[in-house]
């Protein structure tokens, strides 16, 4: 019994695996992509990104490392709370913190010398209060106004603060409360019916944007200055796009070798947004393909615990989280190819970046957290359904 | 013990993964494997290179004057993405444009190939200097402009707009099919432009520089190692007389039709008008699509080069080539005679003019007898000797494209029509074989049927003519600065005649234009009291309306210096217009100076246009 414990306490050895690679990976990318950047700001100095990104890898490993030693239960607890805080975030960065990037998304703490994405801690803050949701109202999971106020009134609520500024995240965010849903036993009836609700909601703020030009974006031109100059916003995606697509192209199958991507120069953010295309420029297909099935592992990974798991709240938290790095990946893939429009989706755990990285690096370690208990057989009064009992009631 | 999903719900979101899956993976196959577009602008992208442009080689007349020099203009470029608010009607008003055209420009240069709002895309093209050097004091206040000095043509004398011919941009088909060129390019389109664009457009030179991911020059790549500077085209000296040149054109004013004057001894073409012309100036800046376009829909074709493009019957003045290969061919002596009195008879019969009979060979030239050329024919054909009627028709034929009918005699400019001789396979044809004979095409024997010749051609007979059996090829360049001309220019073509046969005609050209009044001279208003000129008219009939004047001729007789044809469109006879013009330009040629004003005052006042319109 001792052997299997000492084992239990490292957590899924495969999950560690994957993290240390794409760390690695981030760090020769980053080297690589962000010399355009210290072209602008340092000079040159190529190695200030990678000392930077260097360090912030080591603090991302640091949180992994305590929060897989923190039993997961505590997140339960807290879960309250972290969505508590997340909406006054959301809304002051809403309203205040709206200078950085153009979209009002970032909020800075001061002295970290880190600026945090609210939206990427409401995420994570989202995540775990559905899961527990999900957890202890298996019961009462196919009654609809049991539902409501407990579990679609707050995912609304963020998608919607979390909206205005970035889409993209809320329709990622959307997606994986949604599918954590689907898995949590939620009557299907039920959930379309919100989703289509959701949809709606979701298309009558496009129209009335559009209709209204909230947001000061387009501004109508009095005097004799031509709308000739005024139309860049919407050239500049398709010239992002089509210098990632120039670097896919120039990649080839095997790419033309670790720091040798031309494109950087050209591409406003391969560090972080199109970092995937100098994957593929630099490391080709193959690459690009790899990369993309270590997501895929991470989300079986934490298939496998659901599996296995012997309760709810891990499960769904585990799965629930691994989802969100993976289709957040995916959308970043997606976008750099071209099959979505743009959007700005860092490249989880890859990306130059504090904040999308210091939650990644704790998404990942409540799942090995999870995976690290798994197989104990606590339970915690009142707070989840064995799965036994749960199972009698589908 | 597990919790378990359904299988249904699992399935959802593989499915979700798969569909991203499967989407990302199929776009990296299409952009890698199928769209090859975006591997050819990796290139374009680190560096920008900036072209510089050379000027064009210049032009001079054979005496070095510089008749097609070049004018700086600019360019003006943008940027897109720097370009900020600025005042549209200030813009417009310095460059000299109205609002409605920058307007337009804007619009036209977000729609051409290749555009994209980083690079730098050509907004206006060709401003003039005036309206730049405005535009420059002011550039400060509009971001995103640049500006490319580029040069275009510029003419001395308004004159030539057919032989020099224009320049304009290149085209797609160009551009692809020679690697030289790239978009925005000029190249010579006709005329010596078109056939000399290797010499005349140098070399272009490029700048490289390193841009940041905005398009915005950081710095020289490689400290310019790379760079290459434009090398000037090479300068062409024509063999134009430019004064020559400009008095056929004013005596062509208001007809149609051509003068070619050519050197004979050395094939040079010393004039060559196509009339209507234009002012070679119009097609030159910003307005040159739409002048270009309004001469297109000209009905008198005024772009059409008639010198080399036009096919007229010879008419009369092929009476000496049927002359010189009757003698050749034994069939005809100087002293063979013939008596006309109005007309060949047998068949449907050749109708004659009134003049003295009977005739031999001088006199037959010298009153230019229909009659006389139907028995000299009819005897070519019918040689004995050559058995057959096809037989005989060949031998004729040969020795008529050996004065260069028929085929292209291979000046150096673009487009040239080699003109039409028939050929047996043509009769046997038309008519069906052996069902015609040397009296079914008795026509040929005075130049009319189906013969067809450019008025280059007909120069280069009076050229043949003048050097007693050959000619050298055609040409518009005398010298290429540093380089010697194409040696095709510098051949002997001689023409199956035996030479001592040419002294005949020369005599019979010498009479129809010298002979004594009463002797049935038919070109005595062409002659010249101190130069002997050598004429034959011609009478070209047309199918479409009057007859054409022909006039061909050289001078002076025992050396000559100048051989030229002359076609004036709808004149009706030879004598009324291009003999009196031939003249003219003789003398202008050879004296520079006209002692008979009373002929050049009746030439300048002919008005031949609206008889044209009457015809119609
Ligand atoms: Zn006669």
């Amino acid at each position: 019994m001792g052997v299997l414990f000492e084992r239990y306490l490292k957590g899924d050895r495969v999950i560690w695996l994957l993290v240390m690679f794409l760390f690695f990976a981030s760090l020769l990318l980053i080297y690589s992509s962000s010399s355009s950047l210290a072209f602008r700001y340092h000079d040159g100095n190529t190695s200030y990104f990678l000392i930077k990104q260097a360090a912030f890898l080591l603090m991302g490993f640091a949180i992994i490392w305590f929060v897989h030693l923190v039993h997961y239960n505590i997140w339960s607890g807290l879960s309250n709370l972290l969505l508590g805080l997340s909406i006054p975030l959301l809304g002051f960065t809403l309203l205040f913190g709206r200078n950085l990037n153009a979209a009002s998304r970032w909020l800075e703490i001061p002295g970290l010398g880190i600026t945090i994405q609210s939206s990427d801690f409401a995420k994570i803050a989202l995540v775990i209060y559905v899961a527990k949701v999900l957890s202890q109202r298996q019961k009462e999971i196919k009654d609809f106004n049991q539902l409501f106020i407990p579990l679609i009134l707050p995912i609304g609520l963020i998608c919607a603060l979390i909206l205005p500024a970035n889409f993209s995240t809320a329709a990622l965010l959307g997606l994986t409360c949604w599918l954590m849903m689907l898995v949590g036993r939620v009557n299907l009836k039920y959930l379309l019916g919100y989703s289509g609700l959701g949809l709606l909601l979701v298309g009558l703020f496009i129209v009335a944007a559009l209709h209204f030009n909230f947001g000061g974006r387009a501004q109508t031109w009095v005097n004799r200055i031509e709308n000739f100059v005024s139309n860049d916003e919407k050239n500049d995606g398709n010239y992002q796009l089509e210098q990632s697509k120039i670097a896919i192209a120039t990649g080839g199958i095997i790419g033309k070798g670790p720091g040798r991507s031309t494109q950087r120069n050209f591409l406003p953010h391969p560090y972080s947004d199109f970092i995937y295309a100098i994957i593929i420029e630099e490391y080709g297909v193959f690459g690009g393909v790899v990369i993309m099935i270590f997501y895929l592992i991470l989300l079986y990974r934490a298939g496998l615990l659901v599996k296995r798991a012997t309760r709810t709240f891990p499960a769904f938290l585990a799965f629930g989280l691994a989802l969100l790095l993976t289709l957040q990946a995916f959308v970043n893939m997606a976008v750099a190819t071209g099959v979505i429009p743009v959007t700005g989706q860092p490249l989880p755990l890859v990306s130059l970046g504090g904040s999308s990285l210091m939650f990644s690096s704790l998404a990942i370690g409540i799942i090995l957290s999870v995976s690290r208990h798994q197989g104990k057989k606590e339970l915690f009064e009142g707070e989840e359904v064995p799965v036994e009992e749960a199972k009698e009631k589908i | 013990m597990a919790i378990g999903v359904e299988s249904n719900r699992r399935f959802v979101i593989a499915a979700i993964i798969v569909v991203f899956f499967v989407a990302v993976i199929f776009k990296l196959f299409y952009i890698q494997v199928i769209n090859k577009s975006y591997k050819f602008s990796a290139d374009n992208n680190v560096l920008r290179y900036i072209t510089q442009y050379p000027a064009r080689g210049l032009i001079f007349d054979r005496y070095g004057n510089p008749l097609v020099v070049n004018k700086p203009v600019y360019d003006i470029l943008m940027v897109k993405k720097q370009v900020q608010s600025f005042d549209t009607v200030e813009f417009a008003s310095l460059l000299g444009l109205t609002v409605e055209q920058v307007r337009e420009a804007f619009v036209l240069a977000q729609k051409q190939k290749g555009y994209s709002p980083r690079k730098a895309v050509v907004l206006l093209k060709q401003i003039p200097p005036e309206s730049f050097a405005r535009f420059q004091e002011k550039i400060y206040k509009f971001h995103g402009f640049e500006v490319q000095p580029r040069t275009v043509r510029s003419y001395n004398m308004p004159i030539a707009a057919h032989l020099f011919g224009y320049v304009g941009e290149v085209d797609e088909t160009v551009i692809k099919s020679d690697p030289y060129y790239q978009q925005a390019d000029y190249i010579g389109i006709s005329g010596i432009e078109c056939s000399y664009e290797k010499y005349l457009r140098g070399k272009k030179g490029v700048k490289i520089f390193m841009v940041d991911v905005h398009n915005r020059i950081k710095a020289s790549y490689e400290q310019g190692r790379y760079d290459s500077v434009a090398v000037p085209g090479k300068s062409i000296t024509s063999t134009i007389d430019a004064k020559l040149q400009e008095y056929g054109e004013r005596l062509m004013q208001n007809k149609i039709g051509s003068i070619v004057a050519i050197e004979p001894r050395t094939g040079e073409v010393l004039a060559m008008i196509s009339s209507p012309s234009y002012n070679p100036e119009l097609l030159v800046g910003r307005d040159r699509a739409a002048n270009f376009r309004s001469l297109q829909q000209d009905t008198l074709k005024p772009i059409f080069n008639r010198s080399i493009m036009a096919l007229y019957p010879p008419g009369s003045t092929f009476k000496v080539v049927n002359a010189l290969i009757g003698l050749q061919e034994g069939v005809l002596t100087p002293e063979t005679r013939y008596s006309c009195h109005g007309g060949y008879t047998v068949g449907r019969g050749v109708g004659c003019h009134i003049h003295p009979s009977p005739t031999n060979l001088i006199q037959s030239i010298q009153v230019s007898c229909n009659t006389y050329y139907c028995y000299v024919f009819r005897n070519i054909i019918d040689k004995k000797e050559f058995g057959s009627v096809e037989n005989g028709f060949s031998v004729w034929k040969r020795h008529v494209e050996s004065f260069g009918y028929g085929n292209k005699l291979n000046i150096d400019l673009p487009h040239e029509l080699k003109g039409i001789v028939p050929s047996v396979a043509f009769y046997n044809k038309y008519f069906r074989k052996g069902g015609w004979n040397s009296l079914t095409i008795i026509s040929l024997a005075i130049g009319q049927g189906e013969l067809s010749v450019t008025p280059l051609q007909m120069a280069n007979l009076a050229s043949i003519i003048a050097n007693r059996g050959y000619y050298i090829t055609p040409h518009v360049v005398k010298k290429i600065e540093g380089l010697s001309i194409d040696t095709i220019y510098r051949e002997r073509h001689t023409t199956t005649i035996d030479p001592k046969y040419f002294v005949y005609i020369i005599e019979g050209m010498d009479l129809a234009v010298n002979g004594a009044p009463g002797s049935g001279s038919t070109a005595r208003i062409a002659a010249l009291p101190d130069i002997k000129i050598c004429g034959k008219t011609g009478t070209a009939q047309n199918p479409h309306g009057a007859d054409h004047s022909v006039f061909f001729a050289f001078a002076p007789k025992d050396d000559p210096k100048i051989a030229i044809s002359v076609y004036v469109e709808n004149a009706g006879f030879g004598a009324t217009w291009a003999a009196p013009i031939a003249s003219l330009m003789i003398e202008k040629y050879l004296k520079d100076s006209i002692s008979r004003p009373f002929l050049e005052q009746y030439v300048l006042q002919g008005n031949l246009l609206d008889r044209r319109a009457k015809k119609k």
